[in-house]
């Protein structure tokens, strides 16, 4: 299991950087949502506002990467007919696909060196980084759990015939929900309970805290307990949903 | 009356054909709960920054929704035919160019003015913004303008699917600029010199501004220049996008690579 998880996560990060849209996510994407966050903080001149902003444009490429290509993952299997092969594989189907969302996971992490470069050369943002090791634990940590999140939408998707645009739908609502770029203490109080709940939040947090000064570990931790509670959570889902295709015969949805 | 027939019947059924978006199980996360949330997004963004008001993001980003819809449907209408092995079969037909690609972009023109009133009803209500009645029809007729500049863009990135790989890309990249660019987001005198130009050409500019203008002001003859612009500049596009299809008819018949990918 360990060998296809790892085996299946290197080529599907060596497949995701030859896309042009996945690649197009990752430089494109953080450069926009920075400048849009430049453009409207400048105006409170904190530099360390802009580079939480800069951090928190490249955890929004993240997720939007995560969210299109995990929503997306088993409606591409069944276009290409490999969904049937792997669900007749003889390991979990939540194997077979946690390699696609963690490697959407890990390239979004290249958009961190883009919304920094970004924000250096064009914005002056200050580029220092209080705690290195923690920052660079916190980076892939931050794209291993959102990369489970995924996973729990790729096997609660599986049902609805058009999830890739579910997927696309879900951006926004966790941006808001994970307070990215706006500080939760803003939002209605119902929203912060969600928030405790969703890998981005805590992701974001690793990361800030590691760079601007701040207790990074705890969050760290918490991203590496949701991180099992997901993958726990999306074998249930897959198999749940396994069971039903199977049952019904409805692998196709068609 | 063929050529009205062609225009009419023949531009519904290949713009519902071609731009699947319409089917409600994508047309309801992508075109009503994806942009309702993109207002909210920038709403409060907004209001942390202290830039704008709610009024401000709320037209912004409804007029992002109109240009998504122009740039994929109509994008989708024209370059999907090549995606589904007909080009070949339209191009060789006798029927009028000028009908059969600019039928596909009335739907298209009414498809965005439904997504822009459902996105600013639910954004105005949630966000506790007051239109009036008459404010809201000229937003109405401010919202058509640009869904017309919008989907006459979407034409040359049609064209352009003619001849390249991956529209959808195309159109994804650029509609995602414009949420900077025009001024959805940003105010304009915010952006840099050659962002300031650049936004001058693009459509959705000027459409936007006529819109705050309505909102703000209620005079309708202030936003008229403005919408006077926006169609110009819609024109300017469509004829682009028309001579874009002509040429790359003519490159695809010649190197007889209508097909290929």
């Amino acid at each position: 299991m360990i060998r296809a998880l790892v085996t299946g996560t290197r080529l599907y990060i060596l497949q995701f950087t030859q896309n042009a849209f996945d690649l197009s996510g990752v430089v494109l994407w953080p450069i926009l949502y920075s400048s849009i966050a430049y453009y409207l903080l400048g105006a409170k001149n904190d530099p360390h506002l802009l580079f939480s902003a800069a951090i928190g444009a490249a955890v929004i490429a993240m997720w939007s990467l995560v969210a299109i290509g995990s929503s997306g993952a088993l409606e591409n299997q069944r276009w290409q007919g490999t969904l049937e092969l792997l669900v007749a594989a003889p390991m979990p189907l939540a194997v077979s696909l946690a390699p696609i969302t963690i490697a959407n996971g890990v390239v979004g992490a290249y958009s961190l060196v883009a919304t920094l470069t970004w924000g250096t050369l064009l914005f002056g943002v200050p580029l220092s980084i209080h705690s290195p090791f923690a920052f660079a634990i916190a980076i892939p940590i931050c794209a291993f759990a959102i990369g489970m999140f995924g996973l729990v939408m790729a096997g609660t998707f599986v049902l609805y015939r058009a999830a890739t645009h579910l997927g696309v739908a879900t951006q926004y609502p966790v941006w808001i929900a994970t307070g990215l770029l706006v500080p939760l203490s803003l939002l209605p109080g119902w929203v912060r309970p969600i928030s405790w709940v969703l890998a981005p939040t805590w992701g974001f947090r690793a990361i800030r805290d590691a760079s601007l000064g701040g207790h990074p570990w705890a969050d760290i931790g918490v991203c590496a307990i949701l991180s099992i509670s997901y993958f726990v959570l999306a074998m249930v889902f897959l198999q749940t949903f396994e069971y039903v295709a199977r049952s019904r015969a409805t692998l196709r949805l068609t | 009356m063929n050529w009205l027939r062609v225009f009419f019947v023949g531009g519904l059924t290949s713009y519902r054909a071609l731009f699947n978006w319409i089917s409600p199980w994508v047309f309801f996360p992508t075109l009503v709960v994806y942009p309702l949330f993109q207002i909210l997004f920038f709403a409060y963004l907004g209001r942390y920054a202290g830039v704008q008001n709610d009024d401000f993001f709320l037209i912004g980003n409804t007029f992002v929704a109109i240009a998504v819809t122009g740039f994929f449907g109509m994008g989708h209408s024209v370059a999907n035919e090549r995606r589904s092995q007909t080009l070949a079969s339209i191009l060789a037909s006798p029927a009028s160019r000028l009908a059969l690609f600019l039928g596909r972009a009335l739907p298209s023109v009414l498809t965005g003015l439904v997504v822009a009133s459902i996105s600013f009803t639910l954004g105005a209500l949630i966000l506790h913004v007051h239109v009036g009645a008459r404010t809201a029809a000229e937003l109405a007729f401010a919202a058509l303008v640009s869904s017309f500049a919008c989907t006459a863009f979407g034409l040359c990135i049609g064209a352009l699917g003619l001849r390249g790989r991956n529209v959808t890309l195309f159109a994804d990249s650029i509609a995602s600029c414009m949420m900077l660019v025009s001024g959805a987001n940003v105010p304009l005198e915010r952006l840099p010199g050659w962002l300031q130009q650049v936004s001058a050409v693009i459509p959705l500019t000027h459409g936007i501004k006529a819109a705050r203008e309505l909102s703000n002001n209620g005079h309708f003859s202030a936003a008229a220049r403005l919408l006077l612009t926006e169609v110009a500049i819609g024109v300017a596009y469509l004829l682009a996008g028309l001579a874009l299809l002509r040429l790359f008819e003519y490159e695809g018949r010649r190197t007889a690579t209508l097909e290929t990918f």
